[in-house]
C-alpha cells in the first residue's frame, strides 16, 4: 500500500490541521479586533502587525506554564478531555468543504449534516465533563450551566440546520452547499436569523454567557485547569467558535462556491470560505457587544418560550418555500 | 434647625426627668444629653421615635482611663443628637440595643472589638474588624493597649462561623471572596446555597483593617488630613471636608464663602467620578461589558477636570483645615465648563440605555428589592435609602460647605430594587452637573483660606456629609495639644453592609452579584 | 400596556464606534499634557532655605530628612515614601520647593529615588 501523499497534505497542512488551526488564531485576532473597535478601543496592537500574533501568543505562553493537575479530580477525565473536546471540534470541521471539497477527499456521505451537528453535541458534552470531573464548588456550577444550555438549544440548532436541507433536497453538507446559486439566506431569513441567535446560545457568547460568568463563578468549568490543559480547553472553545461560524456559511450562504477568480478555483474557494466565515463571527460580534448576560433561568425562558415554537414555524415556513421554488422551477 | 432641637429637648424632659444628668450644646449646635447605662435604652426610644427617618447614625467608644464612654448618635429630624454613656474599664457591659433597632448590629460588634465593651442580648457576637487569631484580652483603642511585637502575641485562629446553624446537608456553602471577581475589594460573604437559591448570607469584614483610628492619634492635625483622605480613594475629598470641618468646629473659626464654593465644585466632582465609576462596574457585573467601556471613557474628561482643578486625578489633597489649598483660576472655568456641557450630553445616552434596554432591565429590575421598612430598620444611608423612597441627604437636611446656599433637588425613587438604586445614581450625577454650574457661575470672591494656629484647643464636634455612598459621620475630641486625642470615622458602607444580607436572601446566585453591585460598597471605607 | 417598544439606543451605538478613533491614548509614544499646577516632583531651591525644618516635621508620611550641606541643614526628600502632597511647600515660609511636571520617577536603583539638596551651579540643568 502505497503512502498516499495528497491525503496526509490535505489532512494535515492544507484544508486540514494545519489550516484550521490558523483560521481559528486568525478568526480569534478578527473577533478581538472588532469587539474593541466596538467598544472604542485599540485591541490587539503590539504582536506583529497589527496585533495579529496575538491568540498564538497566548497560546504558547499557557503551553509554558506549570500544569497542576489537583488530588481529588476525577483522574483520566480530567486529564483528557481537553484535548478530546479540542479533537471533536476539527474532526468535525474535515467534514465541512473548505476549498470546494472535503478535507479527505471523498468523504461526504448522504446525512453527513446530522453526523456534524452530533459531533458538536458531543463536544459540547466533552466541555461539561471537564468541568465536572474537577469536583469544585465553581466548576460544578458551570459544568450543570453548560448541560442545561445546550440541552435546550440542540433542538431548535437541529431544527433549523435542517431547513437548507429541504430547500437543497439533500441532507449532505457539500451538496447544500454547492447548490446555493443565490444564498439560502436570501430565500428564508428568518431560519437565517434564528439560527444565527441559537447558535449565540450554543457558542455560549452573550446574551447566553451564563456558563462562564466571570463575576459569579470564577472560572466556571475552566476554573482548575492550568498551563497546556487550559491551552487546549481554550483552543476548544476557539475552534467550537470557527465550527459554528464555518456551519452557518455552508449553510446559509454557499460555502466556498463564489465566482472563481483568475481560474485559481482552490484560490478563490478559500477566499470566499475565508471572508463568509470572517462575515459571520462579525455578526455574532456585534450581538456580543449589544447586550448584557442573562440568568440561567431566563436563559431557559427564552429557549422554551421563544426559540422553539419560533423554530418549529420557520420549518414549517421553509418547507412551503421549497414547494413554492418547486412549483415556479 | 433649633426649632426641631427644642421639640427634642422637651421630648426628652419629659419623659426621661431627672435621669438625664447632662445635656449640653456641642458645636455646631448638636444635642449630648449623658445618661447612666441603664437609661439609654429609653433615650433611644424616645428619640428614635421622634421622626421617621430616624436612624443610629453611629456609636463611638472613647478610653477616659478609667471609663469608656460610650456615645450613641441618632439621626433624627435632620441633626444629630448623641446619647452619652460612661461604664467602668473592668467590667465593661452594656444592654445592646439589637431589639430596639436591629441597625445598630454591626456598630456594637465593632466597639466590642476595639474597646472591649461587652453588648448583652447581642444576637451574634463575632468579631467584625480584627482577625480571628488577635488576643482576645487586647483592645487596641484603648490607651494602654500595646501593639508592639503583635506577632508574639497573636493565638491560634478559632475560625467558628462557617459551621452554625441548622445544616440539613443540602445547603452548599460558596464563599464569596475574599478573592472574588465580583468583588473590588477583599470581605468575605459565606451564602449558603440550596440549588441556585440562597437560603443566607454571613459577611465578615475586617480584611482590609488598617487601624486609621488608632494611627490618627499619632499624627498632627494637618498631618492627618492626608491620612483620612487615604481610607477611601474614590470619596477622598469627603473624608477631608468631613474632617476639617469637624476641627473647624472644635476651633470656632469657618472657612470663607469663596473656600465654601470651592469645596463644593470638589465634592460634586468627586460625586461624579463615584458615580460613573459604579455604574460602569455594575455593567461590568451582569456582563454588559460595553456600558463598563463607554462609561469609564467618558468618566476621563470627570478625571481630567479634577487634574486641572486640583493637580491630581484621584485624591485631590485640595481641602485644609481653613479653606483649600490652591484657588481656581478665572481662565480654567470655560474648560470645565465645556467638560460638564460634554457630559451632560452623554447622560442623555446613558439614560434612555438604562431605561430601555431589555437584557439589563431583565437583570437589574425587580432584583434585590429593599422595602423601606426594612430600610428604616436596618438603618441605611445614601442612594440605597433613597432608592427606596426614604427621603435623607445631609446635604438639604444639615447642610454644610456651600449646600445650603444653592438649589437642587434630592433625587428619590420608590422601588427599591437594584435598577431604582442605579437610576437614582444617574440622575444624581446630572444634579451634581446643576451644582457645579450654579458654583462656578456664582463663585464669591474673597480670600481662598484662613490661617488657623496649629494647637486645636480642647473640645469635641461632629461632621457629617453625604459622600457618594451615603452619610459620613466624624467625631473629633481633642484634648489641647496638637495631636487629637479621637477621631472617630463611620463611613457609609458599614451602615449598608447590612441590607445585602436582606435582600440576598431568597434570591438567585445569580443576582447576588447585580444586587451587590447596586450596594456600591467601597469596603476601604468600610474597614478603615 | 400602551407604551411603544423603542430599540435600546446601544445598537447604533456599538455600531458607530467602529468608525471612531479607539479612545485609548497612545501613551508612551505620545507625551501627554500635563495641566498646571501638576504635582511632581519636587524642584527645591536651596538659597532660600532657612533651615527651619518645618517641611520635615509637617511631612505626613516622613519622608524628608534635614542632612547636612556645608554645616547647615537641608531637606532631602525621599520619593519613595512621598505621597506628593506637597504640604511641605505650603509649610515653608521662604517657598523654597516647588512641583514640576516630572511623573515618570520609577527606577530600579532606589538611590535615584532620593532630591538631594545641591547647589544650584551643580544641577544638569532643567528637567523636562
Amino acid at each position: 500500500m502505497s503512502l498516499d501523499l495528497t491525503l496526509i497534505f490535505r489532512a494535515l497542512i492544507f484544508p486540514g490541521f494545519a489550516f484550521i488551526l490558523l483560521l481559528t488564531f486568525f478568526c480569534d485576532w478578527a473577533e478581538r479586533k472588532i469587539e474593541a473597535r466596538m467598544q472604542n478601543r485599540m485591541g490587539p496592537t503590539y504582536t506583529g502587525p497589527a496585533g495579529i500574533l496575538q491568540p498564538l501568543a497566548d497560546f504558547i505562553k499557557l503551553l509554558t506554564k506549570e500544569d497542576i493537575v489537583p488530588n481529588n479530580t476525577k483522574g483520566m477525565i480530567f486529564r483528557f478531555t481537553p484535548i478530546l473536546a479540542f479533537s471533536t471540534f476539527v474532526f468535525a470541521l474535515f467534514f465541512l468543504p473548505i476549498d470546494g471539497a472535503n478535507v479527505i477527499l471523498g468523504s461526504n456521505f448522504e446525512g453527513d449534516l446530522i453526523f456534524i451537528l452530533a459531533l458538536v453535541s458531543v463536544g459540547n458534552f466533552f466541555l461539561f465533563l471537564s468541568g465536572w470531573s474537577s469536583t469544585n464548588a465553581y466548576s460544578a456550577i458551570g459544568a450543570t450551566r453548560v448541560l442545561t444550555q445546550f440541552l435546550g438549544y440542540d433542538i431548535p440548532l437541529f431544527m433549523l440546520a435542517l431547513t437548507p436541507a429541504f430547500l437543497a433536497k439533500d441532507l449532505s453538507i457539500s451538496t447544500i452547499a454547492a447548490s446555493q446559486d443565490v444564498p439560502f439566506a436570501l430565500f428564508i431569513p428568518w431560519a437565517f436569523v434564528l439560527f444565527i441567535i441559537t447558535l449565540q446560545a450554543e457558542l455560549e457568547k452573550d446574551p447566553f454567557d451564563v456558563p462562564h460568568a466571570e463575576t459569579e463563578i470564577v472560572g466556571g468549568y475552566e476554573t482548575e485547569y492550568s498551563g497546556r490543559r487550559l491551552a487546549f480547553l481554550k483552543l476548544a472553545k476557539d475552534v467550537q467558535i470557527v465550527l459554528g461560524a464555518v456551519l452557518v456559511a455552508e449553510l446559509f450562504l454557499g460555502g466556498p462556491f463564489g465566482p472563481v477568480l483568475f481560474g485559481l478555483s482552490a484560490f478563490s474557494y478559500t477566499l470566499w470560505f475565508t471572508i463568509k466565515v470572517l462575515f459571520v463571527v462579525m455578526i455574532t460580534e456585534y450581538l456580543t457587544c449589544i447586550f448584557a448576560r442573562l440568568r440561567i433561568d431566563q436563559v431557559l425562558n427564552v429557549n422554551w418560550k421563544m426559540l422553539m415554537p419560533l423554530s418549529i414555524l420557520a420549518l414549517a415556513a421553509s418547507v412551503a418555500v421549497m414547494l413554492w421554488l418547486s412549483l415556479v422551477g | 434647625m433649633a426649632n426641631a432641637e427644642n421639640k427634642i429637648m422637651e421630648a426628652l424632659d419629659y419623659q426621661l426627668e431627672d435621669k438625664i444628668l447632662e445635656a449640653q450644646k456641642v458645636r455646631p449646635e448638636r444635642i449630648f444629653i449623658k445618661v447612666n447605662p441603664d437609661v439609654h435604652k429609653d433615650a433611644l426610644k424616645i428619640l428614635l421615635q421622634e421622626d421617621e427617618n430616624a436612624g443610629i447614625s453611629a456609636i463611638t467608644g472613647v478610653d477616659l482611663k478609667d471609663n469608656i464612654e460610650l456615645m450613641y448618635h441618632v439621626r433624627t429630624r435632620g441633626t444629630i443628637v448623641t446619647v452619652r454613656t460612661e461604664v467602668c474599664k473592668e467590667n465593661a457591659t452594656i444592654e445592646s440595643i439589637t431589639d430596639l433597632i436591629p441597625g445598630a448590629d454591626f456598630h456594637e460588634r465593632e466597639t466590642a472589638d476595639l474597646f472591649g465593651v461587652t453588648f448583652r442580648g447581642h444576637p451574634n457576637p463575632a468579631r467584625l474588624i480584627l482577625p480571628e487569631n488577635w488576643p482576645g484580652n487586647l483592645f487596641p483603642l484603648r490607651k494602654d493597649a500595646e501593639i508592639e511585637n503583635i506577632h508574639s502575641k497573636l493565638e491560634n485562629a478559632a475560625v467558628s462561623c462557617e459551621n452554625r446553624s441548622s445544616d440539613d446537608g443540602k445547603l452548599v456553602n460558596i464563599i464569596v471572596g475574599p478573592q472574588h471577581p465580583a468583588l473590588i475589594e477583599p470581605e468575605k460573604f459565606s451564602l449558603r446555597v440550596d440549588g441556585e437559591i440562597v437560603k443566607e448570607v454571613i459577611p465578615r469584614i475586617g480584611y482590609v483593617h488598617r487601624g486609621v483610628e488608632k494611627a490618627t492619634e499619632k499624627r498632627t492635625y494637618l498631618q492627618n488630613i492626608y491620612l483620612v483622605e487615604r481610607i477611601c480613594g474614590i470619596c477622598n475629598a469627603c473624608h477631608a471636608t468631613c474632617f476639617c470641618q469637624t476641627v473647624e468646629s472644635i476651633m470656632g473659626t469657618e472657612s470663607p464663602a469663596r473656600a465654601k464654593y470651592l469645596r463644593t465644585i470638589v465634592l460634586e466632582l468627586n460625586r461624579i467620578q463615584s458615580h460613573m465609576l459604579l455604574l460602569g462596574h455594575a455593567g461590568l457585573e451582569i456582563g454588559f461589558e460595553s456600558l463598563f467601556q463607554y462609561l469609564w471613557r467618558d468618566r476621563e474628561s470627570a478625571m481630567d477636570m479634577m487634574e486641572l482643578l486640583t493637580g491630581n486625578r484621584v485624591i485631590a489633597s485640595f481641602i485644609t483645615i481653613g479653606g483649600v489649598r490652591r484657588d481656581l483660576k478665572e481662565g480654567d472655568i470655560p474648560k470645565i465648563k465645556t467638560g460638564l456641557t460634554a457630559l451632560k450630553e452623554r447622560l442623555d445616552f446613558y439614560k434612555e440605555l438604562l431605561e430601555t434596554d431589555s437584557t439589563l432591565k431583565m437583570r437589574m429590575r425587580n432584583v434585590g428589592i429593599l422595602r423601606k421598612d426594612d430600610a428604616l430598620k436596618l438603618c441605611v444611608v445614601g442612594p440605597v435609602a433613597r432608592a427606596s423612597g426614604v427621603e435623607i441627604d445631609v446635604r438639604k437636611d444639615d447642610p454644610y460647605a456651600a449646600y445650603g446656599e444653592i438649589p437642587f433637588k434630592i433625587v428619590t425613587r420608590n422601588e427599591g430594587d437594584s435598577w431604582a438604586r442605579l437610576m437614582v445614581r444617574l440622575d444624581e450625577i446630572s444634579e451634581s452637573i446643576g451644582i457645579m454650574n450654579f458654583a462656578l457661575e456664582n463663585l464669591p470672591k474673597g480670600p481662598y483660606r484662613v490661617r488657623v494656629p496649629r494647637i486645636v484647643p480642647a473640645g469635641e464636634a461632629l461632621g457629617r456629609a453625604e459622600a457618594p455612598r451615603g452619610e459620613l459621620f466624624y467625631y473629633v475630641k481633642s484634648n489641647g495639644t496638637a495631636y487629637p486625642e479621637r477621631v472617630k470615622v463611620r463611613t457609609p458602607t458599614f451602615s449598608n453592609i447590612l441590607s445585602f444580607v436582606k435582600i440576598a436572601k431568597g434570591g438567585n446566585i445569580a443576582d447576588v452579584p447585580a444586587s451587590f453591585v447596586s450596594l456600591d460598597p467601597c469596603f476601604s471605607c468600610t474597614d478603615r | 400596556m400602551s407604551k411603544k417598544i423603542k430599540p435600546s439606543p446601544i445598537l447604533k451605538e456599538v455600531l458607530s464606534q467602529i468608525f471612531r478613533k479607539p479612545a485609548t491614548r497612545k501613551y508612551p509614544k505620545v507625551r501627554p499634557e500635563i495641566p498646571e499646577g501638576f504635582r511632581g516632583k519636587q524642584i527645591f531651591d536651596i538659597d532660600l532655605c532657612i533651615s527651619c525644618g518645618l517641611c520635615a516635621r509637617d511631612c505626613p508620611s516622613k519622608a524628608i530628612e534635614m542632612v547636612d550641606v556645608e554645616g547647615k541643614k537641608k531637606p532631602s526628600f525621599h520619593l519613595d515614601l512621598c505621597i506628593f502632597c506637597f504640604q511641605c511647600a505650603e509649610s515653608c515660609p521662604r517657598n523654597a520647593i516647588k512641583a514640576s511636571g516630572v511623573f515618570e520617577l520609577a527606577s530600579n536603583n532606589k538611590y535615584d529615588l532620593v532630591v538631594k539638596p545641591q547647589k544650584k551651579t551643580q544641577d544638569r540643568g532643567e528637567e523636562a
